[in-house]
């Protein structure tokens, strides 16, 4: 990506020396090199001589001799081989003469010959130049302007450097660039035929043209161009989004719409892009396939007539889009991956292992029992039965449910209640009918629960009659502030990122009243920014900008408070600079909250850019040395995270600054650190960071430990890793008088085993191309939670961690035929090899096994099919996969 | 899907029964589904749950709990738990259909479930977090630990050994505030009730106790224990403070005789031996009789078990002057257990004061030591008469438990290991509540061990001591000063010494007594 380097002087010539007169330079020459004559074999001395000779001759003054002179060189250098190590051999011989050559350019006139001329000294500047100089681009533009190519790839390449520093020049000081671009298009079909697209790509983007890439694409090496656009452009700190519309065009171009569609949702406005993918084709089976991807990545669409004319077809792609068919696929996976049994918590905390501890006493705790309602929830997360809260209920009237949800005390019924959701979720049509009883409870807590349980039902899927918002529209305006909550946090949960307007409405008008208890509108405030996340609302920033002014000193102390900023800042969530003019609203607020704002809103609008001058900006608010006890340092710790999780070499250097942080920074530092590290590695246990925070995990400081423990199951989380279940396991025994660390080891060790190993939390999908901001948004929430974990996950918030849900999806890959019924094939999942900017057709994947599908895929997993029976209709195997016969298959 | 025309009758008469409805509406439901839409009517389908109910007829000149009825004799969901989600939310019993936008052959979701309602079960969970503290003490297991305060290692193992008898708690628990009878000095009874509160405020907090009263006035009385060194109060030797503190009991809680159910510290913990003493050169012999509160395990060369420890402390050389001889000669004296205690206390002569050194040394030798003691061979020939019986009684009370095991295989000695540690706890149990039957429950002379005091280190009087005591769980906690841990009786076993871990120093068993059956 760097712009090719000039290749430095072979040899320390001084082109810049008065050159001697060419006789004496050659007689003095000989004298001096007699010696070295002598090593040169036969064939070299006559060529060295016969390259003289040359020399003497285009000085000549006939121009017939110049012009044989000129032609033979031209030869000489053009039938030269060269190798890595050495200059070829007439470039060598011809080096000392470049100075006499250059001087008599300036004295010949305007011809042919001139030009010709000056195409040698272009091809002679590249060994020879000073670099700085430029002088090949200088006397390839007074050349002849022939075919580029035939001087070779080297001298290509160093001419595309030179332009990249000539046109940074002529722009600076204004000259006209046409020539350059002349160039530039010249170089640009050269390297474009001959393998070299980064190379090309460099360039368009040094000469800020990458338009001129379109034209010289085809089909051969579109697919090549395109994943080099699409990796740059991570790197890039301001319109990354110019090489990403390139790539977009050239894949609509080609006709590669599945892999157009995936840059549109990557895409600021992607709603236009992707109509534009949609309409790009007639393939129904096509659309299909785009419908899951768009429902993967969560992006709320309504397929129109210009999508589908059909009705019935409209009905089957709307159908896929509000994700109806989610449920049913992963119970296909589970089915087949033999996971359905229910499991208890008793199932995952695996007493038996421990030593000794473990003394359970016959009384219920609850804490633990709360815990133990979590784990249950997160465990059996999606498949529609469990062993505490669905389970008895067919069998007797009674329901020992109830009992279960009984052996919670107080928030924890909520917690109890809402956990059906989860184990129910995606599935609506039997998940509300499950949780309806419970909203006749004459128990707020439950009720409240069963709200928040029907949002998450929800959360991901919509359907065309709006149940859950039906239903929990009914209860925002009741007295009881649970309740309220209750439906105002499922709405949230359940729409978010719908953007739905009417929620704005009715949100913002508890937003607005000046009556509603802090946590209501804290939880609005939170419902909202899920809802418009990363809409960049104005109307919606500017009521809880209100909200937040209005706020008197003892309520801005109140720990829950920190979630407001969050709410404001998931608006912006990825939107970078559109952030700034709510950002400079916050520094009029409260010094309280103010910088913590601030801090908050930047990290959020720059999460997942892997913007490097925002982490360089959040480090050095982390040196800083605070003396009021302010905590605006810890979002700053997770911002770190948020932005550098962007991609693989970022988030590696941030894991080692977090190390850093952990040696040298404060405790409000190192209490954020692990949630950090949490995020940047989630679903994702790399050995390294599990050492850290198993380290972490012992450590003395309460808050840095338990964050430690959490984290341990964020980054395990949905692998049922075997070391951090260990891990736990064993933390369960050291921490087994510590109510608040053992409740963070269950709700770890849940986590670990979510989904019974089925599901993921990371927010990247589509080979870690997209991120879906729903589930980024989701998270961000629960870990700004996590920083003051006492007065919220450990006190009465804990349905907070419900917000999780927004992040949780099936880490599957699961085929379906032409009809969309699942089809078993084999498939190839091994490790993801980056192949960006490789020539050839490089295998994407090392250390492979081979199953059939339904498979799970793990972090940094690729998957490719084994068969060439079926073709797939999307490039990256991952979730729901269309297959189509390979027409040319032949059975053997 | 049952047809409109099947459902009809059964509808009608579910209709009927319905307060407040009309025959009209009823009469609408009749007509059939199939008919094309008629003005005022429109077919929608129904979807509830994972069913669609197609063609459902909506008269839109009725109300929408006649739409409901409807559903109800479809579904069994009464119509005040129906929710039908129409535009912009749900359907109002209320409502007005030309309002709400519902279009022929209109999909809509109906939410409610025949299912009954949760209700919270009369009697809530008791929780932990809601007990007092006290009462927290159960729940978690076992009682708290103690503070150490500046070398007090050696008194918290022998307060918490101490604390694991029931009979001594109880008897504690009667003791007066005020000095009673006489004999017994202020320090005395000052001590015994520092013991009492300490004990309370053991079984009472969840968190560690400081043992400060009890310290000082066990210092007080016994002043050895305040010895200081450079201003610090030394590590003491716990088998001093051990016995030191259950003579002070002894004297204080036995001069009461007026409660019968509260058993003299003798009967606890005393142990009476008859002595022969014999001289082998003159041949004279006397017997003696003493009564002492642990006995000795005396460690030499070839002790590698408690028994032969036991079995060498019981029999000694001493030498005196000899009425017959006239002269001192060596006289053996050979002692039997009289009578024994409900807890045998073992003790370990682990230390020898080492002259050159001038200071108590250790001995560190393995000396294992069983679960199970049985002193039978210890006991005199007429102890041994009066224990057949009961020992019989105990051994057929086994027997009947795990009679199949133990006639069916040559019981491993596992079994054996588990039935006599469970039914040892099953004595242990009925003696808290039944000890008025005493006289129906004998003593036999087998012993289960409870408590183990352990020293680690090279001295007496530097080094840490721990006490180990089993639960009525069968579990052990490890009482490190206020750092109570659970082991498992393996471990407990690992403490017989040869290493620089902890060895026992102290062995407190319990006896098992058998039942009479009648």
């Amino acid at each position: 990506m760097s712009p090719p380097e000039n290749p430095s002087p072979a040899a320390p010539a001084e082109p810049s020396q008065p050159p001697p007169p060419a006789a004496a330079a050659t007689g003095k020459g000989k004298k001096k090199d007699e010696k070295k004559d002598d090593d040169l074999s036969e064939e070299d001395l006559a060529l060295k001589e016969q390259l003289e000779l040359y020399v003497v001759r285009a000085q000549d003054a006939d121009p017939g001799v110049q012009k044989l002179a000129l032609e033979s060189m031209r030869q000489e250098i053009r039938s030269a081989t060269s190798s890595m190590t050495s200059v070829p051999k007439p470039l060598k011989f011809l080096r000392p003469h470049f100075g006499t050559l250059k001087s008599y350019f300036e004295t010949m006139p305007e011809s042919e010959l001139k030009k010709y001329m000056a195409d040698i000294l272009s091809v002679l500047a590249l060994t020879m130049s000073i670099e700085g100089e430029r002088e090949s681009l200088k006397y390839r533009l007074l050349g002849s302007e022939g075919d580029i190519g035939s001087w070779g790839h080297e001298y290509v390449r160093n001419l595309a450097g030179e332009i990249a520093q000539e046109f940074q020049k002529r722009q600076d000081d204004d000259l006209p660039i046409d020539a350059l671009m002349e160039l530039v298009q010249q170089i640009i079909s050269f390297h474009m035929k001959h393998n070299a697209e980064p190379e090309a790509v460099d360039l368009l983007m040094e000469v800020e043209d990458l338009d001129l890439l379109v034209e010289h694409v085809d089909a051969t090496n579109y697919k090549r161009a395109c994943l080099y656009l699409c990796s740059s452009s991570k790197c890039r700190t301001q319109d990354d989004s110019l090489a990403l519309d390139i790539a977009y065009t050239i894949y609509l171009k080609f006709g590669d719409l599945a892999s157009a569609l995936r840059i549109a949702l990557k895409l600021e406005k992607s709603l236009q892009y992707v109509k534009q993918v949609y309409t790009a084709t007639d393939d129904l089976l096509l659309k299909k396939q785009f419908s899951y991807l768009i429902a993967r990545h969560g992006l709320v669409m309504e397929i129109d007539d210009e999508i589908a004319a059909d009705d019935n077809d409209k009905e089957v792609l709307q159908e896929i889009v509000n994700n109806t068919k989610l449920s049913e696929g992963y119970s296909t996976l589970a089915r087949d991956i033999e996971v359905m049994e229910p499991k208890s918590p008793e199932d995952i905390y695996k007493v038996h292992l421990i030593d000794g501890r473990g003394a359970s006493s016959s009384l219920d705790s609850a804490r633990q029992n709360l815990a133990a309602t979590f784990v249950n929830a997160f465990v059996n997360a999606g498949f529609g039965q469990d062993k505490l809260m669905t389970a008895p209920s067919d069998s007797s009237s009674s329901g020992s449910s109830g009992n279960w949800l009984f052996k919670n005390k107080e928030h924890g019924k909520a917690s109890a209640a809402a956990s059906l959701g989860m184990i129910l979720l995606w599935d609506t049509d039997s998940g509300l009918a499950q949780i309806d009883k419970y909203l006749h409870s004459n128990d707020t807590h439950v009720v409240a629960g069963a709200l928040l349980g029907i949002g998450i039902v929800t959360c991901g899927v919509k359907s065309d009659c709006d149940p859950a918002f039906a239903i929990l529209m009914e209860y925002i305006g009741k007295d009881d502030s649970n309740i309220r909550i209750g439906a105002i946090l499922g709405l949230g949960i359940a729409y978010a990122g719908s953007q739905k307007e009417e929620l704005k409405m009715h949100l913002s008008a508890v937003l607005g009243d000046s009556q509603s208890p802090l946590e209501v509108l804290v939880f609005s405030a939170i419902a909202l920014g899920l809802v418009f996340v990363g809409s960049c609302n104005e109307e919606i920033a500017q009521s809880i900008i209100f909200a937040l002014m209005e706020r008197s000193e003892a309520e801005l102390a109140e720990p829950i408070i920190r979630l407001l900023p969050v709410a404001l800042g998931l608006l912006y969530l990825g939107k970078q600079d559109s952030v700034e003019a709510t950002a400079e609203v916050s520094k009029t607020f409260d010094e309280k909250i103010g910088k913590y704002c601030d801090v908050t809103l930047m990290s959020l609008a720059y999460a997942g850019t892997g913007n490097v001058l925002k982490v360089q900006k959040l480090l050095g608010i982390c040196s800083q040395h605070l003396e009021k006890g302010e905590t605006h340092q810890g979002p700053a710790v997770l911002g770190i995270a948020l932005i550098a999780m962007a991609e693989e070499l970022g988030a590696e250097m941030a894991v080692r600054s977090l190390e850093r942080l952990l040696q040298y920074g404060e405790q409000n530092i190192r209490r954020a650190v692990p949630l950090a590290l949490g995020i940047l590695c989630i679903s994702n246990p790399k050995v390294n960071v599990m050492d850290t925070l198993s380290r972490l995990s012992h450590d003395a400081d309460a808050d840095v430990s338990m964050a430690a423990i959490i984290s341990l199951g964020l980054i395990g989380a949905g692998t049922n890793n075997a070391r951090i279940a260990g891990m736990l396991r064993n933390l369960s025994s050291y921490y087994y008088k510590e109510a608040a660390h053992l409740f963070c080891v269950r709700i770890a060790q849940g986590l670990v085993h979510l989904g019974k190993g089925l599901l993921t939390l990371s927010p990247y999908h589509s080979d870690r191309f997209l991120l879906s901001p729903m589930a980024l948004g989701g998270l961000v929430t629960v870990l700004h939670a996590c920083l003051d974990m006492k007065s919220t996950i450990l006190g009465k918030y804990h349905y907070i961690l419900y917000i999780i849900v927004l992040a949780m999806q099936p880490r599957m890959l699961l085929t379906v035929d032409e009809d969309l019924k699942p089809l078993s094939v084999p498939v190839r999942v091994g490790q993801a090899v980056d192949v960006v900017g490789q020539a050839g057709r490089p295998k994407t994947i090392t250390g492979f096994q081979t199953h059939s599908t339904p498979v799970l895929l793990a972090a940094g997993e690729r998957a490719e099919l084994a068969t060439e029976k079926y073709i797939p209709l999307t490039p990256v195997l991952e979730g729901f996969v269309i297959l189509k016969k390979n027409p040319e298959y032949h059975e053997e | 899907m049952p047809t409109g025309e099947l459902l009809s009758p059964l509808l009608l008469l579910l209709l009927l029964s319905r307060p407040g409805l009309s025959i009209s509406s009823a009469a609408v439901l009749i007509s059939s589904p199939t008919s094309p839409p008629v003005l005022g009517r429109i077919g929608v389908s129904v979807k509830w749950q994972k069913e669609v109910f197609p063609g459902i007829e909506i008269d839109t000149s009725q109300p929408p709990i006649v739409f409901k009825s409807q559903l109800y004799t479809l579904t069994g969901v009464p119509p005040e738990r129906q929710k039908i989600m129409v535009k912009g939310g749900i359907l109002k019993d209320d409502a007005d259909w030309s309002t709400l936008g519902v279009k022929d052959g209109q999909k809509l979701m109906m939410i409610g479930t025949a299912d009954e309602i949760v209700k919270a079960p009369e009697k809530g969970p008791v929780f932990v977090e809601d007990l007092p503290e006290e009462e927290q003490v159960v729940a978690l297991g076992h009682s708290a630990g103690l503070y150490n305060l500046g070398n007090t290692c050696y008194m918290n193992s022998t307060l918490q050994c101490l604390h694991s008898v029931p009979e001594l708690k109880s008897a504690l628990l009667s003791y007066p505030d005020t000095v009673r009878g006489n004999g017994i000095d202020q320090a005395s009874h000052n001590l015994t009730l520092a013991t009492r509160n300490t004990f309370g405020d053991l079984d009472q907090s969840v968190r560690p106790v400081a043992p400060l009263q009890f310290l000082q006035t066990l210092r007080k009385k016994y002043p050895q224990f305040a010895q200081q060194h450079n201003n610090v109060y030394m590590q003491q030797d716990a088998e001093e403070c051990w016995t030191q503190l259950v003579y002070t009991l002894s004297q204080t809680l036995t001069s009461d005789s007026s409660e019968s159910a509260v058993l003299p510290m003798k009967q606890l913990f005393g142990i009476d031996l008859v002595s022969r003493v014999h001289c082998a050169e003159s041949g004279e012999e006397s017997t003696e009789t003493e009564s002492v509160y642990s006995l000795k395990c005396h460690i030499s060369q070839d002790v590698n078990h408690l028994h032969e420890g036991i079995k060498h402390g019981l029999k000694t050389e001493l030498e005196k002057a000899s009425p017959t001889l006239g002269r001192t000669a060596v006289y053996t004296r050979e002692s039997r257990i009289n009578e024994l205690p409900r807890y045998l206390t073992v003790q370990f002569v682990r230390f020898f004061w080492k002259r050159e050194s001038n200071q108590k040394a250790k001995i560190l030798r393995k000396v294992d030591y069983p679960l199970e003691l049985d002193v039978y061979e210890f006991c005199s020939d007429e102890l041994k008469q009066k224990l057949q019986a009961p020992r019989q009684m105990l051994r057929d009370a086994e027997n009947a438990k795990f009679g199949l095991k133990a006639h069916g295989k040559a019981s491993s000695s596992k079994e054996n290991e588990e039935s006599s540690s469970s039914a040892g706890e099953s004595s242990s149990m009925d003696i808290d509540k039944a000890e008025s039957y005493l006289p129906k429950k004998q003593l036999t002379g087998v012993y289960d061990l409870v408590a183990v005091l352990t020293h680690k280190g090279r001295s007496a009087d530097s080094g840490h001591y721990v006490g180990w005591v089993k639960q009525d769980d069968g579990k052990w906690i490890e009482f490190d000063d206020d750092n109570p841990n659970i082991r498992k009786e393996e471990d407990i076993l690992k403490l017989s010494g040869g290493g620089d871990w902890h060895m026992a120093y102290i062995c407190l068993y319990k006896a098992r007594m058998a039942e009479s059956k009648s």
